[in-house]
Protein backbone atom coordinates (compact mmCIF):
# COMPACT_ATOMS: atom_id res chain seq x y z
CA UNK A 1 0.00 0.00 0.00
CA UNK A 2 2.71 2.46 -0.97
CA UNK A 3 1.74 6.03 -1.87
CA UNK A 4 3.65 5.41 -5.13
CA UNK A 5 0.69 3.29 -6.16
CA UNK A 6 -1.25 6.43 -7.08
CA UNK A 7 1.33 7.88 -9.49
CA UNK A 8 2.77 4.94 -11.40
CA UNK A 9 6.00 5.64 -13.27
CA UNK A 10 6.23 4.59 -16.90
CA UNK A 11 8.62 1.75 -16.16
CA UNK A 12 6.99 -0.92 -13.94
CA UNK A 13 10.38 -2.42 -12.95
CA UNK A 14 11.41 0.96 -11.46
CA UNK A 15 8.30 0.97 -9.32
CA UNK A 16 9.18 -2.46 -7.92
CA UNK A 17 12.70 -1.33 -6.96
CA UNK A 18 11.41 1.84 -5.27
CA UNK A 19 8.82 -0.09 -3.30
CA UNK A 20 11.45 -2.56 -2.15
CA UNK A 21 13.71 0.28 -1.01
CA UNK A 22 10.84 1.95 0.78
CA UNK A 23 9.95 -1.29 2.59
CA UNK A 24 13.56 -1.88 3.56
CA UNK A 25 13.90 1.66 4.96
CA UNK A 26 10.65 1.30 6.91
CA UNK A 27 11.84 -2.01 8.35
CA UNK A 28 15.18 -0.50 9.39
CA UNK A 29 13.54 2.47 11.09
CA UNK A 30 11.24 0.15 13.02
CA UNK A 31 14.20 -1.98 14.08
CA UNK A 32 16.22 1.03 15.23
CA UNK A 33 13.26 2.38 17.20
CA UNK A 34 12.81 -1.01 18.89
CA UNK A 35 16.51 -1.11 19.80
CA UNK A 36 16.32 2.41 21.19
CA UNK A 37 13.38 1.43 23.40
CA UNK A 38 15.34 -1.62 24.63
CA UNK A 39 18.41 0.50 25.37
CA UNK A 40 16.37 3.05 27.31
CA UNK A 41 14.58 0.31 29.25
CA UNK A 42 17.94 -1.26 30.07
CA UNK A 43 19.23 2.08 31.39
CA UNK A 44 16.13 2.52 33.54
CA UNK A 45 16.37 -1.05 34.91
CA UNK A 46 20.07 -0.98 35.63
CA UNK A 47 19.93 2.39 37.38
CA UNK A 48 17.08 1.11 39.54
CA UNK A 49 19.04 -2.04 40.42
CA UNK A 50 22.21 -0.06 41.20
CA UNK A 51 20.38 1.70 44.02
CA UNK A 52 19.91 -1.47 46.08
CA UNK A 53 23.56 -2.36 46.79
CA UNK A 54 24.25 1.35 47.27
CA UNK A 55 21.54 1.42 49.92
CA UNK A 56 23.33 -1.41 51.74
CA UNK A 57 26.72 0.34 51.57
CA UNK A 58 25.40 3.70 52.76
CA UNK A 59 23.25 2.25 55.54
CA UNK A 60 26.10 0.08 56.90
CA UNK A 61 28.46 3.04 56.82
CA UNK A 62 25.96 5.33 58.58
CA UNK A 63 25.45 2.75 61.33
CA UNK A 64 29.19 2.82 61.97
CA UNK A 65 29.53 6.60 61.63
CA UNK A 66 26.73 7.28 64.08
CA UNK A 67 28.40 5.11 66.70
CA UNK A 68 25.52 2.64 66.89
CA UNK A 69 28.02 -0.22 67.15
CA UNK A 70 30.52 1.64 69.35
CA UNK A 71 32.27 5.00 69.33
CA UNK A 72 34.80 5.76 66.58
CA UNK A 73 37.92 7.84 66.85
CA UNK A 74 38.19 10.99 64.74
CA UNK A 75 40.08 9.40 61.83
CA UNK A 76 37.74 6.41 61.66
CA UNK A 77 34.81 8.85 61.62
CA UNK A 78 36.42 10.80 58.79
CA UNK A 79 37.04 7.65 56.76
CA UNK A 80 33.48 6.37 57.16
CA UNK A 81 32.14 9.83 56.27
CA UNK A 82 34.13 9.54 53.03
CA UNK A 83 32.36 6.27 52.18
CA UNK A 84 28.97 7.88 52.84
CA UNK A 85 29.83 11.02 50.83
CA UNK A 86 31.01 8.96 47.86
CA UNK A 87 28.01 6.67 48.11
CA UNK A 88 25.51 9.54 48.17
CA UNK A 89 27.26 11.18 45.21
CA UNK A 90 27.03 7.93 43.25
CA UNK A 91 23.39 7.63 44.21
CA UNK A 92 22.69 11.09 42.82
CA UNK A 93 24.35 10.17 39.53
CA UNK A 94 22.36 6.94 39.30
CA UNK A 95 19.20 8.97 39.90
CA UNK A 96 20.20 11.32 37.11
CA UNK A 97 20.69 8.43 34.66
CA UNK A 98 17.27 7.12 35.64
CA UNK A 99 15.67 10.53 35.00
CA UNK A 100 17.46 10.74 31.66
CA UNK A 101 16.27 7.24 30.64
CA UNK A 102 12.70 8.10 31.60
CA UNK A 103 12.93 11.38 29.69
CA UNK A 104 14.28 9.61 26.61
CA UNK A 105 11.41 7.11 26.80
CA UNK A 106 8.88 9.94 27.28
CA UNK A 107 7.93 8.46 30.64
CA UNK A 108 8.23 11.75 32.53
CA UNK A 109 5.00 13.41 33.56
CA UNK A 110 4.35 16.73 35.29
CA UNK A 111 2.91 16.82 38.80
CA UNK A 112 1.70 20.41 39.03
CA UNK A 113 1.51 22.26 42.34
CA UNK A 114 1.66 25.92 43.30
CA UNK A 115 4.90 27.03 44.91
CA UNK A 116 7.23 29.97 45.25
CA UNK A 117 10.65 30.04 43.65
CA UNK A 118 12.14 31.55 46.82
CA UNK A 119 11.55 28.34 48.80
CA UNK A 120 13.17 26.20 46.11
CA UNK A 121 16.17 28.55 45.93
CA UNK A 122 16.57 28.56 49.70
CA UNK A 123 16.78 24.75 49.63
CA UNK A 124 19.38 24.80 46.87
CA UNK A 125 21.41 27.45 48.65
CA UNK A 126 21.44 25.34 51.81
CA UNK A 127 22.56 22.27 49.85
CA UNK A 128 25.47 24.18 48.28
CA UNK A 129 26.46 26.21 51.33
CA UNK A 130 29.68 24.35 52.08
CA UNK A 131 30.88 24.54 48.44
CA UNK A 132 30.08 28.26 48.24
CA UNK A 133 32.05 28.87 51.45
CA UNK A 134 34.92 26.64 50.34
CA UNK A 135 35.40 28.61 47.11
CA UNK A 136 34.62 31.97 48.77
CA UNK A 137 31.90 32.62 46.17
CA UNK A 138 29.01 35.03 46.52
CA UNK A 139 25.55 33.78 45.55
CA UNK A 140 23.14 36.65 44.87
CA UNK A 141 19.43 36.00 44.49
CA UNK A 142 17.12 38.63 43.05
CA UNK A 143 13.51 37.53 42.75
CA UNK A 144 10.89 40.29 42.51
CA UNK A 145 8.68 40.23 45.58
CA UNK A 146 5.58 40.68 43.44
CA UNK A 147 6.21 37.66 41.17
CA UNK A 148 3.13 35.43 41.33
CA UNK A 149 3.69 31.84 42.54
CA UNK A 150 4.41 29.25 39.84
CA UNK A 151 2.14 26.37 38.96
CA UNK A 152 4.65 23.77 37.85
CA UNK A 153 6.32 20.52 38.87
CA UNK A 154 8.28 21.65 41.92
CA UNK A 155 10.70 18.70 41.95
CA UNK A 156 11.56 19.18 38.28
CA UNK A 157 12.03 22.95 38.50
CA UNK A 158 14.23 22.36 41.58
CA UNK A 159 16.22 19.82 39.53
CA UNK A 160 16.82 22.36 36.75
CA UNK A 161 17.79 25.17 39.14
CA UNK A 162 19.96 22.83 41.23
CA UNK A 163 21.75 21.71 38.10
CA UNK A 164 22.35 25.22 36.73
CA UNK A 165 23.47 26.61 40.09
CA UNK A 166 25.65 23.54 40.71
CA UNK A 167 27.36 24.04 37.33
CA UNK A 168 27.84 27.75 38.01
CA UNK A 169 29.50 27.00 41.35
CA UNK A 170 31.63 24.25 39.84
CA UNK A 171 32.97 26.36 36.96
CA UNK A 172 33.54 29.63 38.83
CA UNK A 173 36.99 30.26 40.28
CA UNK A 174 37.75 31.32 43.84
CA UNK A 175 36.00 34.52 45.03
CA UNK A 176 33.78 34.62 41.94
CA UNK A 177 30.10 35.53 41.67
CA UNK A 178 27.05 33.40 41.00
CA UNK A 179 23.61 34.98 40.68
CA UNK A 180 20.00 33.99 40.15
CA UNK A 181 17.51 36.56 38.82
CA UNK A 182 13.91 36.09 37.90
CA UNK A 183 11.41 38.33 36.16
CA UNK A 184 7.94 38.06 34.69
CA UNK A 185 7.91 38.62 30.93
CA UNK A 186 5.02 38.98 28.53
CA UNK A 187 5.11 36.52 25.60
CA UNK A 188 2.17 37.38 23.34
CA UNK A 189 -0.96 36.78 25.40
CA UNK A 190 0.92 34.60 27.86
CA UNK A 191 3.19 35.44 30.75
CA UNK A 192 6.41 33.55 31.42
CA UNK A 193 8.68 33.46 34.40
CA UNK A 194 12.19 34.11 33.06
CA UNK A 195 14.99 32.80 35.26
CA UNK A 196 18.66 33.68 34.78
CA UNK A 197 21.49 31.76 36.43
CA UNK A 198 24.78 33.57 35.83
CA UNK A 199 28.36 33.25 36.93
CA UNK A 200 31.69 35.04 36.54
CA UNK A 201 33.41 31.77 35.63
CA UNK A 202 35.34 30.38 32.67
CA UNK A 203 32.54 30.81 30.13
CA UNK A 204 31.63 28.73 27.08
CA UNK A 205 32.64 29.54 23.48
CA UNK A 206 29.61 30.24 21.23
CA UNK A 207 30.35 27.23 18.99
CA UNK A 208 29.81 24.99 22.03
CA UNK A 209 26.50 26.48 23.16
CA UNK A 210 24.42 23.75 21.54
CA UNK A 211 26.89 21.01 22.45
CA UNK A 212 26.46 21.49 26.20
CA UNK A 213 22.82 20.43 25.95
CA UNK A 214 23.68 17.18 24.18
CA UNK A 215 23.83 14.01 26.23
CA UNK A 216 27.21 12.83 27.52
CA UNK A 217 28.90 15.94 26.10
CA UNK A 218 31.42 18.02 28.00
CA UNK A 219 33.15 20.85 26.27
CA UNK A 220 36.68 19.70 26.93
CA UNK A 221 38.27 16.69 28.51
CA UNK A 222 40.05 18.64 31.22
CA UNK A 223 36.72 20.09 32.34
CA UNK A 224 35.30 16.57 32.35
CA UNK A 225 38.08 15.46 34.69
CA UNK A 226 37.47 18.30 37.13
CA UNK A 227 33.72 18.26 36.81
CA UNK A 228 32.66 14.81 37.94
CA UNK A 229 29.21 13.90 36.75
CA UNK A 230 27.17 12.01 34.23
CA UNK A 231 27.33 14.72 31.56
CA UNK A 232 23.54 14.50 31.50
CA UNK A 233 22.65 17.48 33.68
CA UNK A 234 21.88 20.01 30.95
CA UNK A 235 20.25 17.41 28.67
CA UNK A 236 17.87 16.57 31.50
CA UNK A 237 17.35 20.25 32.34
CA UNK A 238 16.35 20.99 28.76
CA UNK A 239 13.95 18.03 28.77
CA UNK A 240 12.36 19.18 32.04
CA UNK A 241 12.00 22.80 30.91
CA UNK A 242 10.50 21.77 27.56
CA UNK A 243 8.13 19.40 29.37
CA UNK A 244 6.74 22.55 31.03
CA UNK A 245 6.42 24.28 27.65
CA UNK A 246 9.40 26.55 28.35
CA UNK A 247 12.76 27.21 26.69
CA UNK A 248 16.36 27.03 27.91
CA UNK A 249 19.42 28.70 26.37
CA UNK A 250 22.66 30.38 27.27
CA UNK A 251 24.68 33.50 26.55
CA UNK A 252 28.41 33.32 27.03
CA UNK A 253 31.85 34.06 25.65
CA UNK A 254 34.96 32.15 26.61
CA UNK A 255 36.50 33.82 29.65
CA UNK A 256 33.59 36.14 30.40
CA UNK A 257 31.25 34.06 32.49
CA UNK A 258 28.05 32.36 31.55
CA UNK A 259 24.35 33.20 31.76
CA UNK A 260 21.82 30.39 31.43
CA UNK A 261 18.19 31.38 30.92
CA UNK A 262 15.02 29.36 31.09
CA UNK A 263 11.33 30.19 30.95
CA UNK A 264 8.36 28.57 32.63
CA UNK A 265 4.93 29.60 31.32
CA UNK A 266 2.45 30.81 33.95
CA UNK A 267 -0.62 28.67 33.98
CA UNK A 268 -3.79 28.58 36.04
CA UNK A 269 -3.68 26.53 39.25
CA UNK B 1 11.83 7.08 72.09
CA UNK B 2 9.83 3.92 71.34
CA UNK B 3 10.24 0.77 73.40
CA UNK B 4 11.65 -2.49 72.08
CA UNK B 5 9.39 -4.16 69.56
CA UNK B 6 9.25 -6.94 66.99
CA UNK B 7 9.99 -5.53 63.52
CA UNK B 8 9.72 -7.43 60.26
CA UNK B 9 12.04 -6.30 57.45
CA UNK B 10 10.86 -7.43 54.02
CA UNK B 11 13.65 -7.07 51.45
CA UNK B 12 15.37 -9.51 49.14
CA UNK B 13 18.88 -8.07 49.11
CA UNK B 14 20.88 -9.71 51.94
CA UNK B 15 23.27 -6.75 52.19
CA UNK B 16 20.37 -4.40 52.81
CA UNK B 17 18.66 -6.73 55.30
CA UNK B 18 22.00 -7.18 57.09
CA UNK B 19 22.27 -3.42 57.54
CA UNK B 20 18.64 -3.07 58.66
CA UNK B 21 19.02 -5.88 61.18
CA UNK B 22 22.15 -4.31 62.68
CA UNK B 23 20.50 -0.91 62.82
CA UNK B 24 17.22 -2.00 64.40
CA UNK B 25 18.85 -4.47 66.81
CA UNK B 26 21.23 -1.72 67.94
CA UNK B 27 18.10 0.21 68.95
CA UNK B 28 16.98 -2.79 71.03
CA UNK B 29 14.34 -4.24 68.68
CA UNK B 30 13.78 -7.89 67.78
CA UNK B 31 14.12 -8.26 64.01
CA UNK B 32 12.65 -10.85 61.64
CA UNK B 33 13.57 -10.99 57.97
CA UNK B 34 11.52 -12.03 54.94
CA UNK B 35 12.85 -12.06 51.37
CA UNK B 36 9.54 -12.09 49.52
CA UNK B 37 5.77 -11.65 49.64
CA UNK B 38 5.05 -15.26 50.66
CA UNK B 39 7.59 -15.34 53.48
CA UNK B 40 6.41 -11.92 54.71
CA UNK B 41 2.82 -13.18 54.90
CA UNK B 42 4.03 -16.31 56.73
CA UNK B 43 5.89 -14.29 59.40
CA UNK B 44 2.89 -11.95 59.87
CA UNK B 45 0.69 -15.00 60.57
CA UNK B 46 3.01 -16.96 62.85
CA UNK B 47 4.80 -14.16 64.72
CA UNK B 48 2.92 -10.89 64.09
CA UNK B 49 5.30 -7.91 64.13
CA UNK B 50 4.49 -4.50 65.61
CA UNK B 51 5.92 -2.90 62.51
CA UNK B 52 6.73 -4.08 58.99
CA UNK B 53 9.32 -2.30 56.82
CA UNK B 54 8.35 -3.31 53.32
CA UNK B 55 10.33 -3.14 50.10
CA UNK B 56 8.14 -2.90 47.02
CA UNK B 57 10.14 -4.83 44.43
CA UNK B 58 10.31 -8.45 45.57
CA UNK B 59 11.18 -11.59 43.61
CA UNK B 60 7.70 -13.11 43.98
CA UNK B 61 5.65 -9.96 43.50
CA UNK B 62 4.86 -6.41 44.56
CA UNK B 63 5.48 -5.85 48.28
CA UNK B 64 2.02 -4.32 48.64
CA UNK B 65 0.54 -7.71 47.66
CA UNK B 66 1.45 -8.91 51.16
CA UNK B 67 -0.97 -6.39 52.67
CA UNK B 68 -3.75 -7.40 50.27
CA UNK B 69 -3.24 -11.11 50.97
CA UNK B 70 -3.37 -10.63 54.75
CA UNK B 71 -6.39 -8.35 54.55
CA UNK B 72 -8.18 -10.70 52.12
CA UNK B 73 -7.71 -13.65 54.50
CA UNK B 74 -8.96 -11.63 57.47
CA UNK B 75 -5.52 -11.72 59.14
CA UNK B 76 -4.17 -8.87 61.22
CA UNK B 77 -2.24 -6.42 59.04
CA UNK B 78 0.79 -4.94 60.81
CA UNK B 79 1.55 -1.24 60.78
CA UNK B 80 3.59 -0.93 57.60
CA UNK B 81 6.14 1.53 56.25
CA UNK B 82 7.05 1.16 52.58
CA UNK B 83 10.70 1.59 51.63
CA UNK B 84 11.23 2.43 47.99
CA UNK B 85 13.86 3.70 45.61
CA UNK B 86 11.21 5.53 43.60
CA UNK B 87 10.56 9.09 44.75
CA UNK B 88 7.54 9.51 42.47
CA UNK B 89 4.28 10.71 43.96
CA UNK B 90 2.39 7.92 42.15
CA UNK B 91 4.33 5.35 44.15
CA UNK B 92 3.68 7.23 47.37
CA UNK B 93 -0.04 7.46 46.66
CA UNK B 94 -0.19 3.76 45.76
CA UNK B 95 1.50 2.78 49.04
CA UNK B 96 -0.75 4.97 51.18
CA UNK B 97 -3.84 3.66 49.37
CA UNK B 98 -2.69 0.10 50.09
CA UNK B 99 -2.62 0.93 53.82
CA UNK B 100 1.00 1.92 54.50
CA UNK B 101 1.34 4.55 57.22
CA UNK B 102 4.40 6.10 55.60
CA UNK B 103 6.64 5.84 52.54
CA UNK B 104 10.39 6.42 52.88
CA UNK B 105 12.92 6.84 50.11
CA UNK B 106 15.87 4.44 50.19
CA UNK B 107 18.48 4.78 51.46
CA UNK B 108 16.81 6.35 54.48
CA UNK B 109 19.43 8.10 56.63
CA UNK B 110 19.76 5.82 59.68
CA UNK B 111 18.95 8.55 62.21
CA UNK B 112 15.79 9.44 60.29
CA UNK B 113 14.72 5.81 60.15
CA UNK B 114 15.29 5.22 63.88
CA UNK B 115 13.38 8.37 64.82
CA UNK B 116 10.49 7.49 62.49
CA UNK B 117 10.33 3.88 63.74
CA UNK B 118 10.36 5.07 67.38
CA UNK B 119 7.59 7.60 66.70
CA UNK B 120 5.40 5.01 64.97
CA UNK B 121 5.92 2.43 67.69
CA UNK B 122 4.88 5.02 70.28
CA UNK B 123 1.60 5.51 68.41
CA UNK B 124 0.70 1.85 68.13
CA UNK B 125 -2.56 0.82 69.77
CA UNK B 126 -2.28 -1.21 73.00
CA UNK B 127 -3.44 -4.40 71.22
CA UNK B 128 -0.23 -4.50 69.24
CA UNK B 129 -1.60 -4.67 65.71
CA UNK B 130 -2.33 -1.61 63.63
CA UNK B 131 -6.00 -0.72 63.58
CA UNK B 132 -7.65 1.26 60.83
CA UNK B 133 -7.85 4.96 61.69
CA UNK B 134 -11.18 5.94 63.29
CA UNK B 135 -13.76 7.19 60.80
Amino acid sequence: MSPLHFSPPHDPSQLGALEAQHLEATRMIAEMKARDVLKTQFLANISHDLRTPLTAIITHAEILRDGLLGELNERQHESISGIIGGGRQLLEMVGEILTYARGAANQLTLKLTEFSLDDVLEQIRAMNESLIAKHALTLEVDIPGNAPPLVADREKIAHVLGNLIGNAIEFTPHEGRVWVRASVVQAGNERDLLVEVGDSGIGIAPENHELVFQEFAQVDASAARRHHGTGLGLTISRKLVELHGGRIWLESQLGSGCRFYFTVPYRAA
Amino acid sequence: MGSAAHILVVEDNPHVTGAMRLLLESAGHRVSLADGVASAVAVCRTDPPSLMLLDLTLPDGDGLDALAILRGAGDQVPMTVALTGDAGRDTRARCLAAGCVDVLLKPVPVRTLLVRVAALLDQRPPTGGFAAPPA
